[in-house]
């Protein structure tokens, strides 16, 4: 490895890379414009959710559950259905996504000191949505059994206390989504501008004619995979201080772990798809065919990760394909690190997954670049 | 291998694309500080054969030693004596002419030598004026001269220079030739791959390639007496080569400025008003391919 070859290689890279307007409009754009459009738009905070109510008792205890249901706008009752069956219609029009029913005779049965179950339909086609739901509506219900609990005591009828559920969401207690999204999306971004710039880097001299010269040369596969890797390090890496500071300022992400530790994760993650986008693009002949090759990585990538979809809920084989995934190595380190601030100790394992990774890819992309042709 | 004054040694190159025979057994020879023609229509196989003396592609059968070096077993040997300009000039448009030169220089040398080399083809290249636009800008011609400066900036003894005039006005084209003699004085064996026939005459020597195949091989004048003493020439008045084609002892006819000139067998009689005329390299190259082509009928 002849280092002034390498720096020959970057520098080149970074000239055409600054004066090439498209490519640093890209460059700088578009990591910002994601994470402001995944923030705002992935929003898993919802609010509004319409329910329909289907209340046989209608008294004093199911207008207080209804005034807990709305409290904080979680729920808006859009519907009063007279059946069970009505009550299914709405769901099923998407006039209603949650459907509860009280049943006749509340406040005697809990004046009785009998327990009461209230039936909750829940629209299940969107399981992050059926989760939010859930969780809202035991909220709602976990503020109401707590008064109906303080108030039998007040009237002193000394009797064993209901259980009330309270669920609670560990590190988020606000449900910000966005805490709980930015890691993943700096991921996603750091994939993207990585896989497809370099991705684009070595098919783009194919194009131009200009490989035949290079390959012409003395220099070496691993001078030139270095080389061309080295600027768009340093891009991703500025583009992610960006995207940290945009979500740190903007969606408030807590930083609780480590930064250097943060940092060195981003490193190894950056530098593991930057290799990824030097093999698609030493196999790819067109900037075409390189895009499609990147997105056959990418998408994968972002679907397999656990960012949108819980690997537990995957199938068995595809949960043994997201062990091929390294966004998903770095998703669990970079929430480790940024939401409940664990450290190497608790974090060693992906963090050794991604090792892996990265030196596979780079000795894949060096040994993908040959200096032939055809 | 410093003694051997054979820089370029080509022992049967053959390269197949699929069923496609590209270059059929080609041998020749290039000599130190020599400027050797490759000359031949397009598709005829030099881009394929400068390719596989270049060492990025690999012959199918057969091999090549580039100054001592084998282009089949050491590759990368080879790359590191030699210079090559591709049939599309190689320039970064976004880069100037001075950071084009040295990202190539870079690849060869390193520190001060690779410094003093930039500055050195700049000048030799007469680039000096345009040293810091960018190559985008650059005119067909200038953007040609950049190619090639690149391709000797680190001052190679072969560089193998790929159609470096097609699409150039007559004087670009000429100054590209005067710029390749003044680096064969130096000492560089130049390989020049063209399909003008008359630029094969400022070659030393020529080979002539057509089909794949290495037809002809010789300096010009070596040629063009090869075919005086097969054919004869005249310039004969008229405006209707086809009245010529199919008589008897005429080879071929065809329209020359004011007047018709026909190819006739050595003991064909000569017209009535015709003038006897030397054969050129055009005629060497299309007696040469018919030649060609009648053999491949038989
Ligand atoms: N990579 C390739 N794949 C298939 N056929 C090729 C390839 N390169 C060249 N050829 C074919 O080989 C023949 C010689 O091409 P080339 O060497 O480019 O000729 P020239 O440079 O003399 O114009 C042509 O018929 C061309 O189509
Ligand atoms: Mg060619």
């Amino acid at each position: 490895m002849r280092w002034s070859r390498v720096r020959a290689v970057a520098k080149k890279e970074m000239l055409e890379l600054r004066r090439d307007p498209i490519l640093l409009r890209v460059i700088r754009v578009l990591p910002v414009a994601m994470l402001l459009l995944f923030g705002y738009a992935v929003n898993f905070n919802l609010k509004h959710i319409p329910l329909a109510l289907l209340d046989r008792a209608d008294d004093r205890i199911s207008r207080t559950l209804v005034r807990e249901l709305e409290k904080d706008d979680k729920f808006e009752v859009v519907a009063r259905a007279e059946s069970e069956e009505e009550l299914k219609r709405l769901i099923d029009r998407q006039q209603a996504r949650v459907g509860l029913v009280v049943p006749a005779g509340l406040l005697e049965r809990i004046r009785a000191g009998k327990g009461v179950r209230l039936r909750a339909l829940v629209d299940g086609s969107d399981p992050t949505f059926a989760f939010q739901v859930q969780v809202g509506l035991q909220k709602a219900v976990g503020r109401l059994n707590a008064r109906l609990v303080a108030a039998r005591m007040l009237a002193g009828e000394a009797q064993p206390l209901p259980l009330a559920l309270e669920p609670e969401l560990l590190y988020n207690p606000e449900a910000n989504t966005a805490a709980f999204m930015v890691p993943g999306i700096v991921g996603i971004i750091l994939t993207q501008i990585a896989v497809i710039l370099t991705g684009l880097a070595i098919v783009r001299e194919k194009e131009t004619r200009m490989l035949e010269s290079l390959i012409a040369t003395p220099v070496r596969p691993g001078e030139l995979v270095v080389g061309k890797v080295l600027p768009y390090l340093v891009i991703a890496f500025a583009d992610t201080l960006l995207v940290l500071w945009v979500g740190y300022v903007v969606f408030a992400v807590p930083m609780r772990g480590s930064l250097v530790l943060l940092l060195l994760l981003i490193f190894l993650f950056v530098l593991g798809s930057l290799a990824v986008g030097i093999v698609v693009s030493a196999r790819a002949r067109t900037q075409i065919q390189a895009i499609f090759g990147t997105l056959v990585y990418y998408l994968p990538s972002i679907f397999l990760s656990g960012l949108f979809f819980p690997i537990e809920g995957m199938p068995r084989v595809l949960q043994a394909v997201t062990y091929l995934i390294p966004l998903r190595y770095f998703l669990e380190a970079a929430r480790g690190v940024m939401l409940r601030g664990v450290g190497l100790d608790v974090l060693y394992a992906p963090f050794a997954a991604l090792v892996v990774f990265t030196a596979l890819m780079l000795a894949l992309a060096t040994m993908s670049f040959r200096k032939r042709l055809l | 291998m410093s003694g051997d004054r054979t820089k370029v040694r080509a022992k049967g190159l053959e390269r197949r694309f699929g069923h496609l025979l590209a270059v059929a057994g080609v041998s020749f020879e290039v000599y130190e500080g020599e400027v050797f023609g490759l000359l031949g229509p397009n598709g005829a196989g030099k881009t394929t054969l400068v390719r596989m003396l270049s060492g990025v592609l690999t012959p199918t059968t057969g091999d090549a030693t580039v100054d001592g070096a084998s282009v089949v077993r050491e590759p990368e040997r080879v790359k590191a004596r030699i210079g090559y300009a591709t049939q599309e000039a190689s320039v970064y448009p976004f880069l100037t002419v001075r950071e084009n030169l040295e990202f190539r220089a870079a690849m060869y040398l390193e520190g001060p030598p690779a410094l003093d080399a930039v500055e050195d083809a700049l000048a030799r290249f007469d680039l000096g004026g345009v040293a810091d636009r960018r190559a985008g800008e650059l005119s067909g011609g200038w953007r040609q001269r950049l190619s090639l400066a690149q391709a000797v900036v680190h001052r190679p003894r072969v560089a193998f220079l790929d159609e470096p005039t097609t699409g150039l006005d007559p004087l670009a084209r000429r100054a590209v030739w005067d710029l390749v003699y003044a680096e064969a004085a130096r000492g560089m064996s130049a390989l020049v791959t063209t399909h003008y026939m008359d630029e094969a005459e400022r070659c030393h020597r020529v080979g002539l390639i057509y089909g794949g195949r290495r037809v002809a091989l010789g300096t010009p004048q070596e040629l063009k007496a090869a075919v005086a003493a097969r054919y004869r020439f005249y310039r004969v008045p008229g405006a209707d080569p086809a009245d010529w084609r199919g008589r008897a002892g005429v080879v071929d006819a065809w329209q020359r400025g004011g007047a018709v000139r026909i190819v006739l067998e050595p003991d064909a009689p000569a017209p009535a008003n015709a003038t006897p005329e030397e054969p050129t390299m055009e005629d060497v190259f299309v007696l040469k391919i018919r030649e060609e082509d009648a053999h491949a009928l038989v």
